[in-house]
């Protein structure tokens, strides 16, 4: 009995192996043929950067596009061969490596005879990924206290309306950012009252929250903005701060290092988050109350009050991330120009397993596959426009699938609390 | 306790869905509009018998002036933009011409049949549509009050796409409405030959909402007025982000996301571009920012962008502008002296200043003059015919229909 299982057991394995190295061996040929009849023409990847209009030169990375097409190919397939006859220990790695490779390939194979500026297209992954992260990590805030947060958006986008408006009628973009972060801490707020308090179904309280701050942005707008149009004009964005020593290192340090004050800002809330959640008697609190509320009661912990804190932080860092698009990136506010970034967010979070080093590494990749497509785009492959602009979300549900596995949500997210 | 959360709950859901919905008041417009339809609405041939009988009936048959009602896009009457220059149009027809006018703003894409309805009903002289999103509700509205002028800016019919089936406009055009299309072209090659000859790396920048002829016609012209440029002086300007040979190019895939319209921005000035135009809403204000830091210019398209982002005047080099306003005018005036043609599309172009190239403004200074008077020179060419080609005639799919017949 038992040795049939086993049996049973290899096979499935067998068959395991066989299949991911199918795949993998189907993205050797896939390179391969991006390889054929591209015989001595090169690929040129810009290096320098011109971003925030300071040049950081580089020197051109110039590869011959068939023989680094080849060798991409070599590669893969003999990680292929290998999974398929002895097999990898971590086969999603190979995968994950495999698909890499097979995104770079796409790109000298696009550059064929062309030039496309590398730096610039790994810039601007860390832009698009930053509203993002700051929704992501917003999420992590109330879920790992138990409290369902479907409202980011709307919370962002109260965010985006205020830091406009506040900028714009004090001239200070801090005063802005200011504004912003207490707009989404109002919203959270509103959320709190309704599914902590009043324990309205959270998701119902959740899409209020979105539906108010689209209905209250879009009235506001039409009635205000568009009648005194010096309300929507905040001036210059925030403008790029460049640390010193580092900024200068050619792609490092237009890519971290002379960015915009807020994305460093995402940046250090990544890490503290972090540390408040793993390895602080606060983070294992809220992390309790939203695994096992009733225990962690039992203990003496103010679960409502635990719980009313994380939503006013998700709320704050949510309307961070408003403030960001608007007087960070655009310069303006637009109804409806968050554009599902709230939601976004919570996908990476949901891929990340609730973890900030999880939801940034998913924004990333989200803001990496989204200025890919638009390189391709500009290299015009052939792909229609529509397909491409698919890309990212496509990419980001593979990649985190695979490497991340199943998600698991906090035990009590979602459930209000009820005392006994 | 549960009465207090019952109130809450209710205030809460009501706030949210009447300030999701609701409109601000209208703006001190000559006449005030808005009003919920009236009863017999419910009445009109609206709803039982489509395109049979005429509301004839229902039309105050001694109206002493000429009625107008224009029904907005969801986009609103104080856009700025779209609507805002049509609307202008409507506003110089009541003092040039005398007419009487109103509008309704559509708050959703439901309301546009109501709204419409709602004009016919009432008899109005003359009912404008703003846009293509109308288009669908129009053509049934158009075939219920078949005695009723209408005309709609930017679209024209047939069109097998937005109208139904079955429905007038979807095979054939429409007897009692008027379209409106502009040569874009026209205006957009204007702009590529001015930037072909201020850009200093060479290369010109390209990208849209969403690749839509509407949208696309501005890099048709663009791209056309720069290899003119090309052909003229000998020079190697090449466009980024668009191409009239294959069709493909750069799009953010929404007209909202103004940070997509920024990173659009940077990438076309990352691969060399130092004039750049961003055509869909405000998608493209974003850009001027990057073109300030990076020392390049940017296009404005629709209207004038000198009015509508003062914070931009500085790198504004100019805008591609669709004269809403004076076909919209000019089918006014038409319709007063009886020459309305229903079944016909007004063309707007550079000869009846239906499109046009917007003054140079802050930039004035910066734009040499022997440019200049080539710029001048090339219109004066396109409205005497004798530059026929500006891109719509050699690339004709990536342009909205019947413009060039």
């Amino acid at each position: 009995m038992v040795e049939e299982l086993t049996l049973a057991q290899k096979q499935q394995l067998n068959r395991r192996r066989w299949i991911i190295g199918a795949i993998v061996l189907f993205m050797a040929a896939l390179i391969l043929q991006f390889g054929l009849g591209s015989g001595g023409s090169k690929s040129t990847f810009v290096l320098s950067s011109q971003r925030t209009g300071v040049n950081i030169p580089a020197p051109d990375l110039v590869l011959p596009t068939d023989v680094t097409l080849y060798s991409m190919a070599a590669l893969v397939g003999l990680a292929g061969v290998w999974q398929t006859l002895r097999g990898f220990k971590r086969d999603t790695v190979v995968i994950l490596v495999s698909v890499s490779v097979l995104t770079a390939a796409f790109l000298v194979w696009a550059t064929e005879d062309k030039s496309l500026n590398l730096t610039g297209m790994l810039v601007s992954s860390v832009v698009r990924a930053t509203p993002i992260a700051m929704a992501a990590l917003a999420g992590i805030y109330s879920e790992r206290s138990g409290v369902v947060n479907i409202g980011i958006e709307g919370m962002m986008t109260m965010g985006a309306f205020m830091a406009v408006v506040f900028a714009s009628i004090t001239g200070n973009l801090w005063v802005g950012v200011i504004a912003g972060v207490l707009a989404g801490m109002v919203m959270g707020w509103l959320h709190g009252v309704l599914s902590i308090k009043y324990k309205v179904n959270q998701i119902v309280s959740g899409t209020g929250i979105i539906i108010l701050a689209l209905g209250i942005t879009s009235y506001l707008q039409r009635a205000v903005l568009n009648l005194n149009p010096e309300l929507n004009q905040p001036g210059p964005v925030i403008s790029a701060v460049a640390i010193p020593g580092v900024w200068r290192i050619p792609v490092l340090g237009p890519v971290l290092f002379n960015q915009s004050p807020l994305i460093y800002l995402m940046i250090v809330l990544l890490v503290v988050t972090h540390v408040l959640l793993y390895y602080t008697r606060w983070g294992l609190r809220v992390r309790s109350v939203g695994e096992h509320p009733k225990a962690a009661d039992t203990l003496g912990i103010n679960v409502f009050r635990l719980r009313y804190i994380s939503v006013l932080l998700s709320g704050a860092i949510a309307g961070l991330g408003g403030a960001y698009m608007s007087i960070g990136a655009a310069g303006r506010f637009n109804e409806g120009m968050v554009a599902g970034k709230g939601f976004l967010g919570l996908a990476a979070m949901i891929f990340g397993n609730w973890n900030p080093g999880g939801a940034f590494f998913g924004s990333l990749i989200f803001g990496f596959f989204d200025s890919w497509q638009e390189k391709i785009s500009i290299l015009q492959v052939g792909i229609p426009v529509d397909l491409l602009g698919m890309a990212p979300y496509i990419a980001t549900m593979i990649v985190l699938a695979g490497f991340i596995g199943r998600a698991r949500m906090p035990a009590a997210d979602g459930t209000p609390y009820e005392k006994e | 306790m549960s009465k207090k959360l019952y109130t809450l709950v209710a205030l809460f859901v009501v706030a949210a869905f009447v300030l999701a919905s609701c409109a601000p008041a209208p703006t001190p417009a000559p006449v005030e509009t808005e009003a919920p339809p009236p009863p017999e609405v419910t009445e009109a041939p609206a709803t039982e018998a489509p395109a049979t009988k005429a509301p004839a009936t229902e039309a105050p048959t001694e109206a002493p002036k000429f009625r107008v009602g224009f029904v907005t896009d969801t986009g609103g009457i104080d856009d700025k933009s779209f609507n805002t220059t049509q609307w202008n149009g409507v506003l110089r027809a009541v003092d040039e011409l005398g007419v009487e006018a109103q509008f309704i703003q559509s708050d959703e894409a439901t309301q546009y049949e109501p709204n419409l309805t709602e004009f016919a009903s009432q008899g109005y002289d003359l009912v404008i549509a703003s846009g293509f999103f109308l288009g669908g509700d129009l053509a049934k509205v158009a075939a219920q009050y078949p005695d009723i002028k209408f005309t709609i800016v930017d679209y024209s019919y047939p069109d097998p796409f937005g109208v139904p089936e079955g429905v007038v406009g979807n095979k054939e055009c429409i007897p009692n409405v008027q379209g409106q299309v502009f040569k874009t072209d026209q205006a957009a090659f204007l702009a590529g030959y001015l930037a072909a000859g201020m850009t200093k790396t060479g290369k010109l920048g390209y990208f849209g909402g969403a690749k839509i002829p509407t949208v696309t016609i501005f890099g048709v012209g663009f791209q056309h007025g720069m290899e003119y440029y090309n052909e003229v002086h000998g020079t190697q300007v090449t466009l980024i982000g668009w191409d009239n040979k294959t069709g493909e190019g750069l799009f953010t895939g929404d007209f909202m996301d103004l940070t997509k319209g920024k990173e659009s921005t940077e990438s076309l000035f990352d691969e060399g571009a130092d004039i750049f135009m961003g055509v869909g809403g405000l998608i493209g204000s974003p850009g001027f920012d990057v073109a300030r830091e990076r020392g390049g210019y940017g296009v404005w398209v629709d209207v004038d962008g000198y009015n509508m982002l003062p914070e931009a005047r500085d790198v504004l080099l100019t805008s591609v502008m669709k004269n809403m306003d004076n076909s919209v005018f000019d089918v006014i005036k038409a319709t007063m002296d009886g020459t309305f043609q229903g079944c016909d599309v007004y063309i707007g172009g550079l000869e009846n200043a239906g499109v046009g190239l917007a003054p140079y403004h802050d930039v004035e200074s910066a734009v040499p003059a022997e440019l200049k008077a080539e710029v001048e020179d090339l219109q004066a060419k396109i409205v005497s015919g004798e530059i026929t080609d500006t891109g719509c005639i050699s690339y004709p799919d990536w342009c909205p229909p019947g413009l060039y017949e």
